[in-house]
């Protein structure tokens, strides 16, 4: 029968690696991490300086601290450990696309026919040579991607390849078809049976996994039932249960307990920072964006505060996401101090762009994506767009649509030259001005009937203008002058259904200073605007 | 070189005469085809003014400058634009001033789904997003300050060199439209914008009508050749330039008031012969206007 290859990788001291996964500062300092609350807080995990000291697991703090006064303490945090746990197994998909998560910082890779796609060392051997690599191979990238120091080791089942991850020199090999062997001086603990059955094992004088791996199949299964069927397969180094294929996780996590409550924004930032980089990295290496971001707040005073962002694109642009983070917590601040976060990306597929050997350029559609998610981070999402002709009558008016350019044509249109149209600068809004008329008809005078115009007086026409002074005036540009040449009235009438209907008499109007304007006067109540520059 | 000739004669009597007609280009003649061409690192602008004052458009990897209080700088932005988008270039333009009128710009020629509008509040904001958008490589990005004053001033030197190298490190063509000179020693090509005249039709002081506008550019940086020469510009009001074929066969949108063809709102609508004219604030609007004389 053909086996598969397992390997086993495994993070010693699992809760203590997942909390300097999330402070890499405390790598070098002697730190413990507890279990538990208060006095029943128990150490679970300590660094090789605490240990030196004598620090074991199972001290009480007060305990360590007496061994060791300048000890870190740190509580075991399910958030950090979670996260290291997803980093653990995102590296190891890398490297096998089936894997299962055992938990804890365990993790089994199916590397059948891997072995093929690395070269042994020198002074390998041939046997089991390129399990090595690829085992030395996978340490390196746990560490350098994972921010994990974790073992590898190399069998045909599970159990054997998780005691073979145990061993000190890692990465360690259990050649195919000698698990039984490999297992059998290991104690019968080390196959984590219920304790009955046990001590009914221990009655029968049965303490290491060859004793009992050497007892007949049946007469183990009519004393100890389906239980001990399954403990002596796993002793003779089978596997009763195949490997569990991992699901890719619909949305990746990453997050932190603080230590201390963080009133300031700035401070958080430095933190979830470096949250957000392991997000992007992971995201990063499944070749995934982020399309969109949540952030959970654990509040002092039990309070919760969450938060989504959904972006134009997606990106895995850590300065964007970032700038949006803090944007986003500048307008909807949390009120409370902040006691742990969490940040979940949702992630999608970047988009691609088809390239053109004729035609214009399309634009990269990941690097557009990265600059509308820092456009809107930057001025709002009100203000970049793409603009669309809005159907109404008052020049001033316009909207936006997301942009989305069409892709460009396969070939480039030969350059026609352009219609020298004189453009309008739009004032938004109006600029308000007083203005000096001549003294005759009003300018919303009824219009004659008569079709002779030198029998009726001319409306009011302008004669000079100046900008209103005032502190909404003072940033505009400033418009005085006497007008040299007008031209108008014009009428404008909007909404004439409504309660207050827009109704403008228009001018055009170019002042000694050189100015060229578009000057209107609201009929209701008669004030004087300009909204247009010619330019 | 003289060991050669003798083989290379061998070879000329070897062609047919009419094959080497057809088929042969001299170096010089090679040159001259390769000038009349447009180049690739060069973008038209549309203007062709403009475009004689910069040795051909807009260069590709360049910052330039085009300064003037007035004579039809936001003009000139977007006929830039429309050369661009319509020739399938995306495009963004900062608009500082947030002046851009999107019907008066689909009138101009402007794909509009091809540009990117940023409207931002400050000058330091609209060199941040200058500095975002060339990011993205668009082929023409343009940035346009608007009057004066200028909400920010005139900016660090460095954030326009910075701009200038970024602009050259993505091959984008930045222009920069301001009022007053802004970039300092940075840009490869200043133009200066001064109005010439302001065209009215009509005679007396209450027929008169607006026609367009001239502008002379002048280029105070650049090229040698070139500096110092004016260039004429002139710009029609839009009642007086041909519809842009792309808006003249879309549908025409619901009236808000009973309205009667203005006499410019329309391409080759006749003038209106009475005292008191008609016509629109704005061209496209204009048709949908009502006159109250």
């Amino acid at each position: 029968m053909t086996r598969h290859r397992l390997a086993c990788a495994q993070v010693p001291l699992f809760p203590l690696a997942a909390r300097l996964r999330s402070e890499p500062d405390l790598r070098d300092e002697a730190v413990a991490v507890l279990a538990g609350h208060g006095d029943a807080a128990r150490v679970v995990a300590a660094t090789k300086r605490a240990r030196r000291a004598g620090v074991r697991a199972g001290f009480t703090l007060a305990q360590a601290r007496a061994r060791l006064p300048k000890l870190i303490a740190r509580p075991q945090d399910e958030e950090c450990e979670r996260a290291a746990q997803e980093a653990l197994l995102d590296v190891a998909e890398s490297f096998s696309p089936r894997i299962e998560d055992a938990g804890d910082g365990t993790v089994y890779l199916d590397v059948d026919g891997l072995d093929r796609h690395y070269r042994p060392r020198d002074g390998d051997g041939d046997d089991g040579g390129a399990e090595l690599a690829l085992g030395r191979e996978m340490v390196l990238a746990f560490e350098q991607r994972a921010g994990l120091l974790a073992r590898v080791g190399f069998a045909s089942s599970k159990l054997a390849a998780h005691m073979a991850a145990q061993q000190p020199d890692s990465p360690a090999i259990v050649d195919a078809g000698r698990e039984a062997e490999f297992l059998a001086p290991l104690p019968l603990a080390r196959l984590t049976p219920q304790a009955s059955t046990l001590g009914t094992l221990e009655q029968w004088g049965i303490h290491s996994l060859g004793d009992f791996a050497r007892l007949p199949a049946s007469e183990v299964i009519s004393r100890l039932g389906p239980a001990g069927e399954v403990l002596h397969a796993i002793a003779r180094g089978e596997d009763p249960k195949p490997l569990v294929p991992r699901t890719p996780p619909p949305a990746y996590r990453e997050g932190l307990e603080l230590d201390w409550p963080l009133v300031n924004l700035e401070p958080f930032l430095f933190t979830a920072r470096a949250a957000l980089e392991r997000l992007v990295g992971r995201m990063q290496r499944r070749g995934l964006g982020c399309h969109r971001l949540e952030l959970s707040l654990d509040l002092e005073g039990d309070g919760h505060h969450e938060r989504s962002l959904t972006l134009p694109a997606p990106t895995r642009d850590l300065k964007t996401l970032l700038t949006l983070v803090r944007l986003d917590l500048e307008a909807h601040p949390p009120g409370a101090p902040i006691l742990a976060f969490r940040f979940t990306a949702h992630p999608d597929q970047p988009r691609s762009a088809q390239m053109s050997l004729f035609g214009p350029e399309a634009l990269s559609p990941d690097k557009l994506a990265t600059t509308l998610a820092r456009l809107f981070a930057l001025l709002g999402p009100d203000r970049v767009g793409s603009p669309r002709p809005v159907d109404g009558h008052l020049p001033e008016r316009s909207d936006l649509v997301p942009y989305a350019p069409p892709p460009p044509p396969r070939e480039r249109p030969t350059p026609q030259s352009g219609c020298g149209l004189l453009a309008v600068r739009v004032l938004r809004p109006p600029v308000p001005v007083e203005v000096m008329v001549t003294g005759n008809a009003p300018a919303d005078a009824p219009p004659p009937s008569d079709p002779d115009p030198a029998a009726h007086p001319a409306p009011s026409r302008p004669l000079s203008v100046k900008s209103l002074l005032g502190e909404e005036t003072r940033r505009r540009p400033k418009i005085q002058g006497a007008v040299r040449v007008a031209s108008g009235p014009w009428g404008l009438e909007e909404g004439w259904w409504q309660e207050n209907p827009t109704t403008r008499d228009y001018w055009d109007v170019e002042l000694s200073s050189g100015g060229l304007y578009r000057l209107f006067r609201e009929r209701t109540s008669g004030d004087w605007f300009v909204d247009g520059v010619y330019d | 070189a003289a060991a050669w000739s003798p083989w290379m004669s061998a070879l000329a009597h070897l062609i047919p005469a009419d094959f080497a007609r057809r088929h042969l280009r001299t170096g010089r003649e090679l040159v001259r085809e390769r000038q009349r061409q447009p180049s690739e690192h060069l973008l038209s602008t549309g203007v062709k003014a403009f475009d004689a004052a910069l040795g051909g458009g807009l260069r590709r990897g360049a910052l330039h400058e085009l300064s003037g209080r007035r004579g039809g700088r936001f003009s000139l932005v977007l006929e830039a634009l429309a050369a661009a988008t319509a020739g399938g270039d995306a495009a963004a333009l900062i608009d500082l001033g947030d002046g851009l009128d999107p019907q008066l710009a689909k009138r101009a020629g402007v794909v509009l789904e091809r540009v990117l509008w940023v409207r931002p509040r400050t000058l330091k904001e609209a060199l941040a997003s200058a500095e975002a958008i060339l990011a993205t490589a668009m082929p023409l990005i343009t940035l346009d300050l608007g009057l004066p004053p200028i909400p920010g001033g005139r900016g660090h030197e460095a954030s326009w060199l910075r701009l200038a190298r970024q602009a050259q490190d993505q091959r984008v063509a930045l222009l920069v439209s301001s009022p007053y000179r802004v970039s300092g020693t940075t840009a490869h090509a200043v133009v200066e914008l001064r109005q010439h005249r302001v065209g009215w039709s009509g005679e007396g002081a209450r027929a008169r009508l607006l026609d367009g506008l001239g502008g002379q550019l002048e280029m105070v940086k650049g090229d040698r050749d070139r500096v110092a020469t004016p260039y004429d510009v002139r710009w029609r009001v839009p009642s007086a330039v041909a519809p842009n074929p792309a808006e003249a066969k879309a549908t025409p949108t619901r009236s808000a008031t009973a309205t009667a063809p203005s006499g410019r709102g329309q391409a080759g609508a006749p003038r209106p012969q009475t005292a008191r004219p008609r016509r629109s604030p704005s061209s496209a609007a204009g048709s949908r206007l009502r006159a109250i004389a």
